[in-house]
């Protein structure tokens, strides 16, 4: 049975956000909401320093703390092993965003649709079209782009990434490049000690 | 005191809402769902010793509580409180949901018990089974906040047993405290032994809390990163006033040497009360703001292999 994951090579990203950019193009995301993120980080002492980034996502996992906690039946886990949110029975309570320990939930608040990204409270018809998937209050997060998965396309910030620092795939075939990396290159999962089993792996 | 935009907050080792690795403070439960919360417990304490003393002030103080002011604080924090009823849908798995569920129970049955002692309208045998509703609602509404949390493994610091623990000793010390305020006021209680028991289980579980509170601190201390960090938070950093000095010194300590030391009269059951709840509601503010997600990968640890 198909199960979805994602792997992030650490050596091969350069941290230029590309992938950020391309989901927020992809899912209309509002001002200051991100579904995705590349973070960076510093380590060693002068001289001998250098910058890692991560690159961070819903690592939608097996046992998703989201999913337990959501009273109203909201989040929801798909066949293949996706993590969806359903913002018509969202109620906005924030237990989802409280229970996850990778901090990729995003409430939607009202300001973030009706000021519109130039701030004068003018819509794009990009962003009309755009935030009338979104309803003020509720939560959201990363679908691995499902309705593109569905169409048989990687990820919108798996296409765009320049340096495939990023691979999507199904982490139930030993002969998928997600399965391969793993197992060659020991992928480790982010916060394993929280016991959420996550279906995004690290690299270095 | 301690006002801090948690958002965009950037202190060593903290991330705020930059694209950097770090500690991130957890935003989303804040002022009112602390208040909903405090209320939550607060209400049902004092219904559940009121219930014991057969206290009908208190009992229908600790409905109010509950019924209004937990649900009003509820529905200001919730992001679509037109959808509000959809919270009952997931009690098998959310406690959030089993609260909401509690609450029901206890407002309605604690209200039937209430009209059935004012209007002698419940029949005699089945006022046994509403009580026991009525009680078990309560037990559960002064509770499941602690449960809740402590079922997030995401923030450390609320990760743990304690949680469910300092709900219902908090609870039941308001409780405890707003029944000996009451009948000083001049609501009397049906027996007068109740009052120096009372007295007594007041001073017992502000000790119990204390307890509580520095197992809290001592499991946080010697806990994950996050916790350490929240630790460090209430003990030595931007939160170690209000904590130090509201939750522990004037919450505890001062109600304390107060019934410790002075004849109890109105005056000082009023300050004392006064203080318990200053001191409780700082500590469900606090736990919020202290609440703090790990980094999500450590280049450290990268590293390290």
């Amino acid at each position: 049975m198909t199960r979805y994951g994602m792997v992030f090579d650490i050596k091969r990203c350069i941290g230029c956000n590309a992938c950020t950019v391309a989901c927020k193009q992809e899912n209309s995301l509002p001002d200051g909401v991100f579904f995705t993120r590349t973070l960076s980080a510093e380590s060693g002492e002068y001289p001998n320093v250098s910058r890692t980034y991560l690159p961070t996502i819903c690592n939608h996992c097996e046992d998703a703390p989201c999913e337990k906690v959501c009273p109203s039946g909201a989040t929801w886990t798909r066949d293949d092993g996706i993590v969806m949110v359903d913002g018509d029975k969202c109620i906005g309570c924030g237990s989802c965003a409280v229970a996850c320990p990778y901090d990729m939930r995003t409430q939607i608040e009202e300001t973030q649709i009706t000021n519109g990204l130039f701030g004068d409270g003018k819509l794009t018809p990009f962003e009309e079209q755009g935030y009338s998937r979104f309803e003020c209050g509720t939560f959201t997060k990363c679908d691995f782009c499902s309705e593109r998965v569905d169409g048989g396309l990687d990820p919108a910030c798996v296409a765009t990434c320049p340096t495939d620092a990023r691979v999507f795939g199904d982490l139930d075939d030993p002969d998928s490049k997600v399965s391969k990396l793993i197992r060659d290159r020991m992928g480790r999962q982010p916060l394993p000690e929280k016991n959420t089993r996550p279906k995004v792996y690290y690299i270095d | 005191m301690f006002k801090v935009s948690l958002k965009n907050v950037l202190r060593p080792g903290f991330a705020g809402g930059t694209f950097k690795s770090g500690y991130r403070f957890q935003k989303y439960w804040d002022t009112p769902m602390a208040t909903a919360f405090f209320c939550g417990e607060t209400g049902a304490g004092l219904f559940i010793v009121s219930m014991l003393m057969d206290f009908l002030p208190g009992i229908i103080l600790g409905l109010l509580i509950t019924g209004v002011g937990k649900t009003f604080f509820h529905l200001t924090h919730m992001g679509v409180p037109s959808k509000a009823w959809r919270a009952l849908l997931r009690p098998d798995r959310s406690w959030i949901s089993r609260g909401l569920w509690g609450i029901i129970f206890f407002v309605g049955f604690g209200s039937i018990h209430v009209l059935g002692v004012l209007f002698n309208v419940v029949p005699a045998g089945l006022a046994p089974v509403v009580y026991m509703l009525a009680m078990a609602g309560a037990m559960v509404v002064v509770t499941y906040q602690g449960f809740a949390m402590s079922h997030s493994t995401a923030i450390s610091f609320w990760s743990t047993g304690l949680m469910p623990i300092s709900s219902m000793l908090y609870g039941l010390l308001m409780g405890t405290s707003l029944v000996l305020v009451l009948s000083l006021l001049g609501f009397s209680i049906s027996n007068p032994e109740y009052f120096s028991m009372l007295g007594l289980a007041q001073v017992a579980l502000i000790v119990a809390v204390q307890i509580c509170l520095l197992s809290l601190l001592h499991g946080a201390k010697n806990g994950s990163k996050g916790a350490q960090q929240s630790y460090i938070l209430l003990v030595k950093d931007f939160l170690a006033r209000p904590f130090l000095f509201g939750v522990v010194g004037i919450g505890s300590i001062i109600p304390l040497l107060i019934l410790l030391f002075v004849p109890t009269n109105f005056i000082t059951s009023l300050i004392v009360t006064g203080c318990i709840m200053l001191g409780f509601y700082l500590f469900r503010l606090l736990v919020f703001k202290a609440g703090v997600l790990d980094p999500i990968l450590s280049p450290a640890d990268i590293f390290k292999r």
